[in-house]
C-alpha cells in the first residue's frame, strides 16, 4: 500500500463555485449535444448533406488551437506555483493568441457558410449547427476575456504559490470549453 | 518534458487519429474509433489539465462521467440508424 504524499487525495483546484458552474455548463451542452445526435438519427440524409458542407481540416485546426491554449494555460498555473508569475503571464498571452487563431478560423467558417446561404434558417442541420457551435463560440470569447484578465493579474504578481485559486478557477473555465469541444468536434465534423 | 506537454502531444495525436478514423469510412468500427479517441482526449483534459487525477473521487467521477455519457449517447444514436 502506497503511503507517499504523491498518492494522497488532493483538494479540488480553484473555487468550489467554479466546479458547480462547470457542471451546470456541461449539463446545458449535454442537452444540445443530445438534441443534435437524436435529430441526426431522425434525419440522416439531411445531416450527411449538411456535414458535407463543413471542412474537416478546419475542424482539426480549430481543435488544435483550443487544445494548445489549454496546454499553455495549464503550464501557466504551474509557473505561478513555482513563483514565476511573469512567465505565467507570457504563457497566458500565448494561450490567448492560440484562442485568436480559433476565433479567426471560426469566423472564416461562419462567413463561408453564410455566403453559401447555409444560415441558421437553412435547414434543421444548420439550425442545430449554428446554435451548438455559436453557443460554444460565445464561451470561447468569454474564456479569452478571462485569459486576458489572468495574464494582466499575473503580470502584476497578484498570484503566487498558495494564493492562486482565482487563477486556477479561470483556467478551469478554459479547460471546460476544451472538454466540450472534444465531443463537439467529432459529432459535428467527423461522424457521418 | 513535462507531463502537461506529453498530454498536449497525446491530445494532438488523438485529434489527428479522429480525422483519420473519420476519413476512413462511416462504419461502426470507424465511429467507435472516433468516439474512443474523443474519450481519450476528455480523460487527458479532466485528469491532467483540470488536475482531477488525485482529486476527490466524487468530483473526478462526475467530470469523467460527462464525456462517457455523451459518447455513449452519440454511439447509441449511430447504432440505431
Amino acid at each position: 500500500m502506497s503511503t507517499s504524499p504523491e498518492a494522497a487525495v488532493r483538494p479540488l483546484p480553484g473555487d468550489l463555485a467554479m466546479w458547480f458552474f462547470i457542471l451546470a455548463e456541461l449539463a446545458v451542452f449535454g442537452l444540445l449535444i443530445l438534441a443534435f445526435a437524436v435529430t441526426r438519427l431522425l434525419h440522416p440524409a439531411l445531416f450527411a448533406e449538411g456535414q458535407a458542407a463543413l471542412d474537416g481540416s478546419t475542424g482539426l485546426a480549430l481543435t488544435l488551437s483550443l487544445l494548445t491554449g489549454g496546454w499553455l494555460a495549464a503550464l501557466a498555473v504551474q509557473r505561478v506555483r513555482d513563483d514565476r508569475p511573469r512567465r505565467a503571464a507570457v504563457l497566458l498571452l500565448a494561450a490567448l493568441a492560440s484562442a485568436v487563431v480559433y476565433v479567426v478560423l471560426k469566423l472564416g467558417e461562419y462567413a463561408h457558410l453564410t455566403r453559401l446561404g447555409l444560415d441558421i434558417e437553412h435547414d434543421t442541420f444548420f439550425t442545430l449547427y449554428w446554435i451548438l457551435t455559436g453557443f460554444h463560440f460565445l464561451h470561447v470569447l468569454l474564456g479569452m476575456a478571462i485569459l486576458a484578465f489572468l495574464a494582466l493579474r499575473c503580470g502584476q504578481r497578484a498570484y503566487g504559490p498558495g494564493r492562486c485559486s482565482g487563477l486556477e478557477s479561470g483556467v478551469l473555465y478554459w479547460h471546460m470549453v476544451d472538454l466540450v469541444w472534444v465531443l463537439l468536434f467529432p459529432l459535428v465534423y467527423v461522424l457521418r | 518534458m513535462s507531463v502537461l506537454s506529453l498530454c498536449w502531444i497525446g491530445l494532438a495525436l488523438l485529434s489527428l487519429a479522429t480525422v483519420g478514423f473519420g476519413s476512413a469510412g462511416s462504419g461502426a468500427l470507424m465511429a467507435g474509433g472516433v468516439l474512443v479517441a474523443a474519450l481519450g482526449k476528455a480523460w487527458l483534459i479532466v485528469d491532467r489539465f483540470m488536475e482531477l487525477h488525485r482529486a476527490p473521487r466524487f468530483w473526478r467521477g462526475l467530470l469523467l462521467a460527462w464525456p462517457l455519457a455523451m459518447a455513449a449517447a452519440i454511439g447509441l444514436t449511430l447504432a440505431l440508424r
